[in-house]
This record gives C-alpha cells, sequence and structure tokens, in this order.
C-alpha cells in the first residue's frame, strides 16, 4: 500500500511537471493561434482596450453593422465617442451574447481605467432560437478562452470538452420541442398557443392576414418574426436571464457603472406582418426586462421602439442591424445616461 | 458521456472507488446506475428505450428456455422483431420513408435524433436471446446482471458488441482491486486518448474541409484526404475501443479487443479479421451461418456474402452509401477468394507479396471509405472523379501542419511497435525511465496537441 502510495505521488508530480511545461510551450507558440482558430478575438480588444477607455461597450453585430448606402461607417459605440466627452471602446462580435459578456468582464482589471460597461440587451437573445442557435458551439469554445486562467487550463478544458458541445440534431430538436409545448401568452380566444401551431397557420394561410394578400418571400418573413419574437421569458429557466443577473453581480463587485442598452425590434413589421398579439407579446418582454433590471438597480436605456421599419438594414430578416439614421438614434439615447 | 470529457475524468474515479468499496452483492446496482447516469448525460428520454429492450429481451430469455419448439421460436421472434422494430423505428424510419415517398400517400418524415448506440445495445442484446435459443447460453434470472450487459458503460455506445457468456459472466465474477488491472486500465485509456484526441480530431478538420467542397480541391488533395479520412475513422473507432478495454479493465473487466492493426492486413480477408472484430463475429454466426455459410453451392455462398455485407453497410446508417459501401468490400472480398483459387499462392510466405497484398488492400480500402464518409451518393462520386481526374487546378489547399505529421508520425511509430501485442502489455515490459518517458509523451502530447475543436466519436452516430 506504501509503494502504491509513492507510485501515486509520483504520478501526480509527473502529471504537475508536464502540466507546467505544457503552459509555458503552449501559452509562448501556440496559445495565439488558438484564438484565431477560435474567433476569440474580443479577448485581445478587453486586454487592450480597459487601460485607455472609460467606458466599454459590449454588443453583437448591432454595433458595427453598417449599410453600403451609408454615408457615415461609425458604429454606434464609435458615435457615442463623438459625442461624449468619455473614450468609448467597443467589445463587440458577430451573434455573441450576455454569456460571453459574462466571461469578458471577469478580464477587467481592479486598476483599469474603465468606469462604465454598456452592455445590449437584445431581447432576441432570450429567444429559443438564439439560444438553441448552431453557433452555440462555437461561441462556448471562444467562452472558454475568455475565462480569466491559465492558458493550459483552457486548452485541457476545450480539449476535454468542457464546454456546451451539444449536436446540432440536439440543438434542432430542442427548438422545435419549445416552439411546439411553449404555451404563449396570448389572449384566450386566439386560436394559436404556440409558436408551432401560428407560424403552421401563417405558413398554410389559414391564418388571418393583417395586410390581404400576400407573397411568399412576405409570408416567410413573417412566420421567422413569429419564430424569432414569438416566446415568453421565463426568469427562472431562461440562461440567459442568468447571465445578464450575473453581469449585475460582477459588475457590482468590481464597483463598476451598468448600462443595458434595450435594442431596437422593427416593431413596425411585427405589427404589419403579423399583428398586435406578436406586438404585445415583445412588448411584454421589453417590460419584464425594463422592470428585473432597473430594480436592480441597472440604468436601462429603452431604444425599443425608437427606430422605424425603414431604418433597419435587413428588409427581409429579423436583425438589429441599424442605418445611419438609426444608429445615431441609438447613439444620442445611450449618451442621455451615459454619466 | 464522452470519453474526452471532464465529466468523465470526475465521474469515472468515483464510480471504481466505489465499486471496490463496495460488496459484491451490490456492485451490480452501482454499475447500473452508473450506466444509466453514463448514457443519461447524452439525452435523458433515452435511456428509456434500452430499459424497454433489456425488459423484452430479460423476458424473452426466459420464456425461450421454458418454451419447446415453435414457442420458443416465437419468443425469439419476439425478441427479434422487437429490437430490430426499435431500431427501424429510430434510425431507418426516414431512409425508408424516402424510398416509399412516391408509392406510399401520406407518408412523412419524422423529426427525431439517433438515441446513440442503438446497433450495438440491439445488436448486443439480441445476441443473448439467440445463443439462449440456440441451448448455448442458460436465461439469466437477476435482471440486474442482464441489465448491466446491456448497459455497461465503457462499452455501451460503441461496443465492442459482446456475447453474455463473457460480458454477463465478466460482471458476476467478484473482482478484487489488483494494481496491474489499474495500471494496465490507465495505460489503454492514456493511449486512447491520444489516439482519439491528437489523432483523429487532428485529422478531422482536413477530412471536413475536403468533403464540404470536393470540387474545389485537385486529385492530389483529394487522395490526401482520403488518406486523412482512413486515419481519421480508425483512430477515432480504435481509440474509443482502446478507452473502453481501459475503463473495463480498472474494474476488473475484460473485453475484448476490437481491432487487431487492420491497416496492416494484406487482403481483404485479413482486414475483416482485424477491423471491427465484434461485429464480424456477430454478422457471421447470426447471419452468415445460418444462412448455410460456405456449406452451400457457389451462387448461394456469393449471395450470401454480398447479402453480410451489405446488411453489415445497412447497419451502420440508413442511407446507399453505406449499403455501396458494405456491397464494395464484398465484391473485393470475392474477387480475392476467386483470384486465390485461381492462382494458389500463398500471400504470407513471401515478404514482397505481403507488403504488395498490404498497399493494395489499404489502397482499395481508403477509396471504399469515400463511400462510408460522403452524406449521398453524388458527393461520393464527385470525390472518385476529384481522385481520378489529374487537374492540377485546385481553389482550395489543404494543409497538414507539422505537428499533425509528427503525431501521424508517432502513432505509426507505436502501433508497429505493438504490432505483437496490445499497447499495455507491450508498455509494462519497457524499463521504468522509458516508460514514464512514454507515459510524459503521451501526457504532453494530449495537453498541447489534441485538436482544438471537438469532434463526436463517429461510431455514436450507429
Amino acid at each position: 500500500m506504501k509503494k502504491l502510495f509513492y507510485k501515486f505521488i509520483l504520478t501526480l508530480l509527473i502529471v504537475f511537471c508536464c502540466l507546467a511545461i505544457a503552459n509555458f510551450i503552449y501559452t509562448k507558440y501556440y496559445y495565439k493561434n488558438d484564438i484565431k482558430i477560435l474567433d476569440a478575438t474580443m479577448l485581445q480588444k478587453i486586454d487592450s482596450l480597459q487601460n485607455i477607455c472609460d467606458v466599454l461597450y459590449f454588443a453583437e453585430s448591432s454595433n458595427g453593422t453598417v449599410s453600403n448606402n451609408d454615408t457615415c461607417q461609425l458604429a454606434i459605440s464609435e458615435m457615442i465617442d463623438e459625442l461624449s466627452p468619455l473614450k468609448v471602446g467597443a467589445i463587440d462580435h458577430g451573434a455573441v451574447h450576455a454569456r460571453s459578456y459574462l466571461q469578458l468582464i471577469k478580464n477587467i482589471k481592479p486598476n483599469s481605467k474603465v468606469k462604465t460597461l454598456i452592455i445590449t440587451l437584445n431581447s432576441r437573445s432570450f429567444g429559443s432560437p438564439w439560444i438553441n442557435s448552431q453557433v452555440e458551439t462555437n461561441l462556448s469554445q471562444a467562452d472558454i478562452i475568455y475565462e480569466p486562467s491559465l492558458p493550459i487550463i483552457k486548452r485541457l478544458k476545450l480539449a476535454f470538452n468542457y464546454y456546451d458541445n451539444k449536436s446540432v440534431e440536439f440543438r434542432n430538436l430542442m427548438n422545435e420541442k419549445n416552439w411546439s409545448e411553449q404555451k404563449l401568452n396570448v389572449p384566450k380566444n386566439f386560436p394559436y398557443k404556440t409558436v408551432r401551431q401560428w407560424d403552421n397557420a401563417m405558413a398554410n394561410g389559414t391564418y388571418l392576414l393583417p395586410d390581404g394578400k400576400w407573397d411568399s418571400p412576405k409570408i416567410s418573413l413573417a412566420c421567422h418574426y413569429i419564430k424569432t419574437y414569438a416566446f415568453s421569458i421565463d426568469t427562472n429557466s431562461n440562461p440567459r436571464i442568468k447571465n445578464f443577473d450575473e453581469i449585475v453581480e460582477l459588475a457590482n463587485e468590481k464597483k463598476l457603472n451598468l448600462v443595458f442598452h434595450l435594442l431596437a425590434e422593427n416593431m413596425q413589421y411585427a405589427d404589419s406582418l403579423v399583428g398586435k398579439e406578436l406586438v404585445n407579446i415583445m412588448n411584454e418582454n421589453k417590460q419584464l426586462l425594463i422592470d428585473r433590471y432597473t430594480k436592480k438597480g441597472v440604468t436601462v436605456v429603452n431604444s425599443f421602439n425608437l427606430v422605424n421599419g425603414k431604418d433597419f438594414i435587413d428588409q427581409d430578416w429579423t436583425t438589429e442591424h441599424y442605418n445611419q439614421t438609426g444608429r445615431w438614434i441609438l447613439a444620442k439615447n445611450v449618451l442621455k445616461f451615459l454619466r | 458521456m464522452l470519453f474526452n470529457s471532464i465529466h468523465f475524468l470526475i465521474f469515472f474515479p468515483i464510480v471504481t472507488i466505489l465499486f471496490y468499496l463496495l460488496k459484491h452483492k451490490w456492485r451490480w446496482v452501482l454499475l447500473f446506475f452508473a450506466s444509466t447516469y453514463f448514457y443519461s448525460a447524452f439525452y435523458l428520454p433515452y435511456i428509456l428505450i434500452l430499459y424497454v429492450i433489456i425488459i423484452i429481451d430479460y423476458i424473452c430469455g426466459l420464456l425461450i428456455e421454458k418454451s419447446e419448439n415453435k414457442l420458443k421460436l416465437f419468443w425469439l421472434i419476439l425478441s427479434i422483431v422487437s429490437n430490430i422494430g426499435l431500431l427501424a423505428y429510430f434510425k431507418y424510419y426516414n431512409f425508408f420513408v424516402d424510398v416509399f415517398i412516391d408509392f406510399v400517400p401520406n407518408i412523412k418524415h419524422i423529426s427525431i435524433i439517433l438515441p446513440i448506440g442503438l446497433s450495438f445495445h440491439t445488436f448486443q442484446s439480441l445476441s443473448y436471446t439467440i445463443e439462449v435459443y440456440k441451448g448455448n447460453q442458460k436465461a439469466e434470472k437477476h435482471i440486474g446482471y442482464f441489465a448491466n450487459y446491456v448497459l455497461f458503460f465503457p462499452q455501451m455506445v460503441a461496443g465492442p458488441i459482446e456475447t453474455y457468456a463473457r460480458l454477463g459472466n465478466e460482471l458476476k465474477t467478484k473482482h478484487k482491486f489488483k494494481y496491474k488491472n489499474i495500471a494496465s486500465g490507465l495505460r489503454l485509456i492514456l493511449y486512447g486518448l491520444f489516439v482519439k484526441m491528437c489523432i483523429a480530431d487532428n485529422f478531422a478538420p482536413l477530412v471536413n474541409d475536403f468533403y464540404n467542397n470536393p470540387t474545389q480541391f485537385h486529385f492530389a488533395y483529394a487522395w490526401l484526404a482520403l488518406f486523412a479520412f482512413s486515419v481519421q475513422i480508425y483512430a477515432d473507432f480504435y481509440g474509443y475501443s482502446t478507452i473502453a478495454i481501459g475503463a473495463a479493465k480498472l474494474l476488473g473487466i475484460e473485453l475484448m479487443n476490437n481491432f487487431n492493426q487492420p491497416y496492416f492486413a494484406n487482403s481483404f480477408y485479413q482486414f475483416w479479421q482485424r477491423w471491427h472484430i465484434s461485429l464480424t463475429t456477430w454478422f457471421r454466426n447470426y447471419v452468415f451461418f445460418p444462412l448455410g455459410g460456405s456449406y452451400v453451392n457457389w451462387f448461394k455462398w456469393i449471395f450470401n456474402i454480398l447479402l453480410v455485407f451489405a446488411l453489415s453497410g445497412f447497419w451502420h446508417g440508413a442511407n446507399y452509401t453505406f449499403i455501396i459501401w458494405g456491397l464494395a468490400h464484398g465484391v473485393f472480398y470475392l474477387i480475392e477468394k476467386q483470384f486465390f483459387k485461381i492462382v494458389p499462392i500463398n500471400i504470407n510466405s513471401n515478404k514482397f507479396l505481403k507488403a504488395f497484398g498490404g498497399l493494395i488492400t489499404f489502397l482499395l480500402v481508403t477509396l471504399i471509405w469515400v463511400l462510408f464518409r460522403a452524406e449521398n451518393v453524388g458527393k461520393a462520386i464527385a470525390v472518385f472523379k476529384q481522385c481520378f481526374s489529374y487537374s492540377l487546378i485546385t481553389k482550395n489547399q489543404l494543409t497538414v501542419n507539422f505537428e499533425t505529421a509528427f503525431l501521424f508520425f508517432l502513432f505509426l511509430f507505436f502501433e508497429i511497435l505493438i504490432y505483437k501485442s496490445r499497447f499495455d502489455f507491450y508498455i509494462k515490459e519497457l524499463n521504468v525511465f522509458i516508460r514514464w518517458a512514454v507515459y510524459t509523451t503521451l501526457i504532453l502530447c494530449i495537453v498541447l496537441f489534441s485538436g482544438i475543436q471537438s469532434f463526436q466519436f463517429i461510431y455514436f452516430q450507429f
């Protein structure tokens, strides 16, 4: 037994030495390449910007997506930077959400220059299609890189699948399950109680269309609006709520001002394509988020209804991409609340 | 739960420690719950499918033993129909919808995830009822032991497909804590992780890049990708099997070897004696022999061989590509048999012939893997066209970096060293310093060079 114990200790010692050597080699030669492969570039942004910026603007593609017709190609964060005496920097990347922001905020050092965090509160990111998105696996891998720990530990976590690596089929199934089973908060006399029923009715033409006869691209867009926005946020189980709650706690710990920027959605199209039931659901979600985070002491900038339908860049899809008019409106709205 | 996950690295030591702490009579309870937990980590509701298989085959086994003649046959057929029925519904339903959609009105696809390893469970469980029917196996009275035979977590999702005579009895035997079993098991797990994480997962992106758009690459890249897939599929499945054997060994349980260096085979006949041995054995015992085996006329024999290979292809997946893959192996197997009948040479008698046979076999096997990897027949044809186009025009490039090349040669080196042995047996005989140098190298390789992107074990989908 004693011999076995010594062997065990020796094994542990060797494994530890291996890890120490591996950490040195990995950090020096491979870490940067892994950051590139996993597209975890926000880590470098936060490392460099936290020493020069007063405000960090965390966002997905809503910040930097511009239209080819825009004469002003500035991102929302750059517009805020122009309007404000404070130095504003953007930590942004397409399709990211609060879980990534949470990991990134952990990297802000106590002696950094940053005093305020503006974080986009994208109501669409609370819905099933985004939660069960096919890019979740890649985002989860990038989140491992964003964690403030030794590079070799991150490498081990990645190698040993310590992230959300569900298959695409599984995610699709979960999404379909949510659409079929989750009851919508709609009036009692409304015939469609789930997204699946509503979407099918719209696709089959049995749903009463608000705008007379439509062509199929318009029906397809209307279906997409239903699948994207028709959900009720369950504050007990929604993972995005958990992420934002943790961000609030972390910001409090780090004594950082927190501003949540509730992004504009295309309410005009939601209304004209689908109808008031969808608009009501979207407004309920909006109000829930505002109430919840205002109560927690966060400044919530409400831009939800501020942008006109025509000022959204994508006219045939649901996104939060705005043309220059839309971006300036949002930047000016945020500025009102920026201390 | 994946073997190459932190989840497993925590779960497995706990199970092992509890296993040896518990009295033998309670170990089946531990293994049952551990296996249930292991499988449920993939998708909880699907454990119910396994429970259904267990209950049906447990009852059928008892009834087969008690019954005679037609009734006995009835219980066996019930077991076969239930198992194959579950498999047909979950794995083949949508395939048959595609086949019959023009003939059957209102037939629709179903939205479903294939339960991981379903083909393995059903075949393993079926082998039990068939053996009971044949009188070679006594029916198991203890449902817990039988459940563990179907559920045993190290091999439940991708084999080896064990018989009850082996695994059932191993599970019933009282295994004492032995240092040599622990050391041996850990060695196998380490080597298996290296093979899966450093070899299979590093070759996977290269293969995926090519198969996503094969027409973008010229013929040299096409052959590189084909070669890479040969390495990937072997490393993926062999790595899994090695970890499975190692994990079972830690619990004192011996599983059969599923591979015996198949790419060193010098004929198709030898290849199938060395590749996925447990499945080959299953088809030989339960399909080929009942059809008459080799003791039938020439035409029937050819039919039997082709049928077994086609079924073995279809076992892998509900796609024409798998059936053609199986048939292609069958055709080459038959050509080889006929060739050696006409030209009576012993390929093993001459080193040159042996090497030549090995090279031809490897090249053909590599070429046929295209059917296994391609998503559909059209894509497989596109890949074959690229392989033989001899055009040097390319839009994209495939690159093998230095680390991947180094890992491949290290793997090849180990495989040559253990040609006539198994990794754990070979390593045990080495000098302590060399042994630890090997461990250190493997650990460093896993930590530094394992694939950054995760790829699920290929055979999980079967």
